[in-house]
């Protein structure tokens, strides 16, 4: 399995910028999920790994070789498309068996290797058949049984679960996890969905606009969000943004008003040295931080409730504020219209500065 | 106003519609079993020429010698057509640039000539490369159609991209996807292709006529035009001619009829 | 969408080039050829330079006259009646409730399954002097006297635009239907629910979903008939009574090659019928693409 390696990859359309200067870094074995929201440029990134686009500027390795200038099937790479691109015409075991006729394969390695690939994902009873005769799950497997046939170095899956009811695709994401650690295989995975990102990668690459936002493990980008952006994307519900005004710079940290909220003042330890008194800031608590025995504390009016069961959405608000959202497991008992104080731990609270970067 | 009338009213039109517009079919058969003088004077009922009509038109044509040459234009001009249009509409769809737009709106507004302004340089053309009274020159101009290229590309915005991103990572070239993916997917355009060609050509009329002289190359369609232009024309040999030359498109219509309209409609998106 | 462009615009180019170049011997090499031999006079293939002389003739001949005005008789009258019956039979074909759809459909569409040639026969025969039409109508008591369809020239003309009828509406009629076909049940329903009368229906959904349609099927029928022959040299071959259905083709065919040939003329008569379509289009768009404006 080889690793791939993204150096200041830049794309254009003619005057139009898409990719703005991408470089990245991708270990063998590594599952990493390109995710951000439509128009982000992921799926284009993609399709120049693939060799589908091509790379205006800047270079591509794929195990260490430079591969701007190499046909898509000679990259050493596999791809399973969002809606499966699956030869309508062949059988199962014909699609998958269709690249190697084209390599130049004997034919009974064909057969073994289809086989092989089928064996794993269970397709037996199904090879035979038409795609059309197969469901949107089937169909998902065959084709990513396509991709593994070609033994490739490094898989690359381009929303593969977005065609598929939302049972299905949990369902798939267990089996791709199960697939990645049982073929010790290089993924480089795209989707707008956060859940399938933090679920399924060892790396997220959050991208918004043509740049990388920030490279970093699922927690990592949780927890420590570099941006408003990408502390705004990761997360459902999404974070609480709140405005806050700088009120107090000291060498230690800075104090934080919330105009919104009765002025709650917020500390923050950092050893930034740009902030100065006056300065608009924002301030992140997420949802799920809320809890029971927070020092800061806002009293606020129940708008509205949802609940899911296992844990309820509270949107409450002073009136004067933003809406803040709450996740909590003991929401049942509140109805809209109550007042209801939400606490949260003062270290749990992001602090980003007006051009919407982290304050650390 | 009144739905009951109205529903009277509808299947009144539809009615008449229909009959009008099948009895000349019901006259050619009829009339294929007269004797002129009677079709002339409006006999509406079948005879007994059937069996005449039919001797007498075998021995003013060589039927079998007209049935393959219409056969033979007919079925070459088809290959040739579907190859090269087919071709081109999905290149001018997949492999784009502004030229090429450019091109192609230069080939729509072709469409609109009408062939009587080209038919003489082209006869001139034919007898500069001594083409004239052979099949070739009757193929060899239809075999680009401006329709069938525009067709096809019509067609081709329905061809998924991404089965053309699989095939590139497959490490299929482009003439192998175009080959091996994009004409086993698109059979059905080519199924209603091929009927709308090969009738164009069967029934082709003017050029023909203006370029096959002799007997050994003449179609069907010009013996029946002949057949009635002679002083006297017998209708009830033309009858018959008639119908032996509608008889291979009637039946193309009913047994394929659904890719025969799909046919004229895929050039409507 | 944009791949790796130079390799693969030529091999776009490789499949382009057969429709290409067959074209450009075919078809744009001619135009130009009779473009140029528009401007030539003399018999057969003794050509001179004639500059405007053949259209000059054009102003003199009262064939070519009378010939443009055929064609444009035709034109204004087939047209417009041949379009509303399809029109309405599609409309009327709509009404999924209708029985026996299905065979409405197939026996109107019937016509257009004949050669142009083995319709003008059929037509020239059930319109003879005593033919089946004529007994039809005199049984019917709708004339005493039999029409002297083939042998007058109003009435010549009125068989060729029946003919034309007979052949085309159905074809039309299927385009119509289609485009019936694609507008959303849902919104027929959300008018209902809104209580919209059945004609404001038709007229506020219906036809602005037809307009483009219609636009094709007009334009192309225009440029049919503009460049009728078949039916026309079939029916009536030397021009019909007192040159009654001569056609703009009809008479470039007899020009070029019956008469001694004059090719130059017969290429400036041509291209009449080239600037004819190209302004009728031209209008046709211009027009609904006014009408899609408000």
């Amino acid at each position: 399995m080889s690793g791939l390696k993204l150096r200041n990859v830049r794309k254009s359309y003619g005057a139009v910028e898409v990719i703005k200067d991408v470089s990245l870094d991708i270990e063998p074995k590594e599952f990493v999920v390109f995710v951000g929201p439509s128009g982000c440029g992921k799926s284009t990134l993609l399709r120049m790994i693939a060799g589908l686009e091509e790379i205006t500027v800047g270079d591509l390795e794929i195990g260490g070789t430079r591969m701007n200038d190499v046909d898509p099937s000679k990259r050493g790479i596999a791809m399973v498309f969002q809606s499966y691109a699956l030869y309508p015409h062949l059988t199962v075991r014909e699609n998958m068996g269709f690249a190697l006729r084209f390599a130049g394969v004997a034919k009974d390695q064909i057969v073994k290797q289809v086989d092989d690939a089928a064996h794993t994902l269970a397709l037996g009873e199904l090879m035979d058949r038409l795609p059309r005769q197969l469901s949107g799950g089937q169909r998902q497997r065959v084709a990513i049984g396509r991709a593994i046939v070609r033994k490739p170095e490094v898989f690359l899956f381009d929303e593969p679960l977005s065609n598929l009811d939302a049972e299905l695709r949990v369902h798939m994401r267990i089996e791709l996890a199960r697939l990645h650690k049982s073929l010790a295989a290089t993924v480089v995975y795209v989707t707008h969905d956060q859940v399938e990102a933090m679920t399924l990668a060892d790396k997220i690459v959050v991208m918004n606009r043509g740049v990388i936002s920030q490279v970093g493990s699922p927690l990592d980008v949780y927890d420590n969000p570099d941006n408003v952006f990408v502390a705004g994307f990761i997360g459902s519900p999404k974070i609480n943004f709140l405005k806050g005004v700088v009120e107090r710079v000291s060498k230690t940290g800075v104090t934080v008003t919330l105009p919104g909220y009765s002025d709650a003042k917020i500390s923050f330890a950092t050893k930034s040295v740009l902030l100065a008194v006056g300065d608009a800031v924002t301030v992140g608590l997420r949802p799920q931080h809320f809890n029971t025995s927070g020092t800061l504390k806002f009293k606020l009016n129940v708008e509205l409730i949802e609940h899911l069961g296992g844990e309820s959405f509270v949107y409450a608000g002073n009136g004067s504020g933003d809406l803040i959202t709450v996740a909590t497991q003991l929401g049942r008992g509140l109805k809209a219209g109550e007042k209801f104080e939400a606490r949260i731990d003062l270290a749990k609270a992001l602090l980003f500065d007006q051009a919407g970067q982290r304050v650390r | 106003m009144n739905r009951r009338l109205h529903r009277i009213m509808v299947y009144t039109l539809l009615s008449i519609a229909a009959f009008v517009s099948v009895f000349p079919f019901l006259w050619l058969i009829l009339g294929a079993t007269n004797i002129s003088p009677d079709i002339l004077s409006g006999k509406a009922t079948p005879g007994h020429a059937l069996f005449d009509n039919i001797v007498k038109l075998t021995q003013q044509v060589d039927l079998v010698q007209l049935f393959y040459n219409s056969t033979k234009i007919a079925v070459i001009a088809t290959a040739l057509t579907l190859v090269v249009a087919s071709l081109s509409g999905y290149a001018f769809e997949i492999f784009r640039s502004k030229l090429s737009d450019r091109i192609f709106a230069g080939l729509l507004a072709m469409l609109s000539i009408p062939f009587a302004a080209l038919m003489i340089p082209l006869f001139i053309i034919m007898a500069k490369l001594h083409l004239i009274n052979t099949h070739t020159a009757i193929i060899i101009p239809t075999v680009a159609s401006i329709f069938m290229i525009f067709y096809f590309r019509q067609a081709t915005k329905s061809f998924p991209t991404e089965l053309r991103d699989a095939a590139r990572v497959d490490g299929l070239k482009e003439w192998q996807i175009f080959f091996y993916i994009y004409v086993p997917v698109m059979r059905s355009t080519y199924a209603a292709a091929t009927i709308i060609i090969f009738m164009a050509n069967w029934n082709n009329y003017l050029w023909p006529l203006i370029v096959l002289q002799t007997n050994e190359t003449k179609t069907l369609t010009l013996a029946v035009a002949s057949l009635l232009s002679a002083y006297v024309p017998d209708y009830g040999v033309v009858m018959v001619a008639t119908t032996l030359a509608t008889l291979p498109t009637l039946f193309i219509f009913f047994v394929l009829q659904k890719q025969f309209v799909q046919g004229l409609l895929g050039s409507l998106k | 969408m944009a791949q790796a462009p130079g390799k693969t615009t030529l091999t776009g180019w490789l499949f382009k080039g057969p429709a290409l170049t067959l074209l450009a011997f075919f078809m744009v090499y001619p135009i130009l050829s009779s473009l140029w031999m528009s401007l030539q006079v003399g018999k057969g293939m003794n050509f001179s330079f004639g500059g405007f002389a053949n259209m000059w003739r054009l102003t003199q001949d009262a064939v070519f006259q009378q010939a443009l005005l055929n064609t444009l008789t035709l034109l204004v009258v087939q047209v417009p009646i041949m379009i509303s019956l399809a029109l309405l039979m599609a409309v009327a074909l709509n009404d999924p409730s209708l029985k026996g759809r299905a065979l409405f459909r197939t026996a109107i569409f019937l016509p257009c399954v004949t050669s142009l040639v083995a319709y003008s026969v059929l037509f020239k025969s059930m319109f003879a002097f005593d033919g089946v039409v004529n007994r039809f109508l005199e049984a019917l008591h709708i004339v005493d006297q039999p029409i002297p369809w083939l042998s007058d020239a109003f009435w010549a003309k009125t068989l060729i635009i029946l003919a034309i009828t007979w052949r085309w509406t159905g074809y039309n009629m299927i385009f119509f239907l289609a485009a019936l076909q694609n507008i959303e049940p849902s919104i027929y329903e959300a008018a209902r629910i809104d209580g919209i009368p059945r004609w404001a229906q038709f007229q506020k959904i219906t036809l602005p979903a037809l307009i483009p349609v219609v636009l094709f099927t007009t334009v192309t029928s225009t440029i049919g008939t503009l460049q009728l022959f078949d039916e026309v040299n079939t029916i009536t071959p030397l021009g019909g009574p007192s040159n009654s259905t001569l056609t703009l083709s009809l008479y470039i065919y007899q020009l070029s090659f019956k008469f001694m040939p004059s090719f130059g003329y017969a290429a400036t008569v041509s291209y009449v019928i080239v600037l004819l379509v190209m302004i009728l289009s031209f209008i046709q768009f211009v027009v609904a693409r006014e009408r899609r404006r408000p």
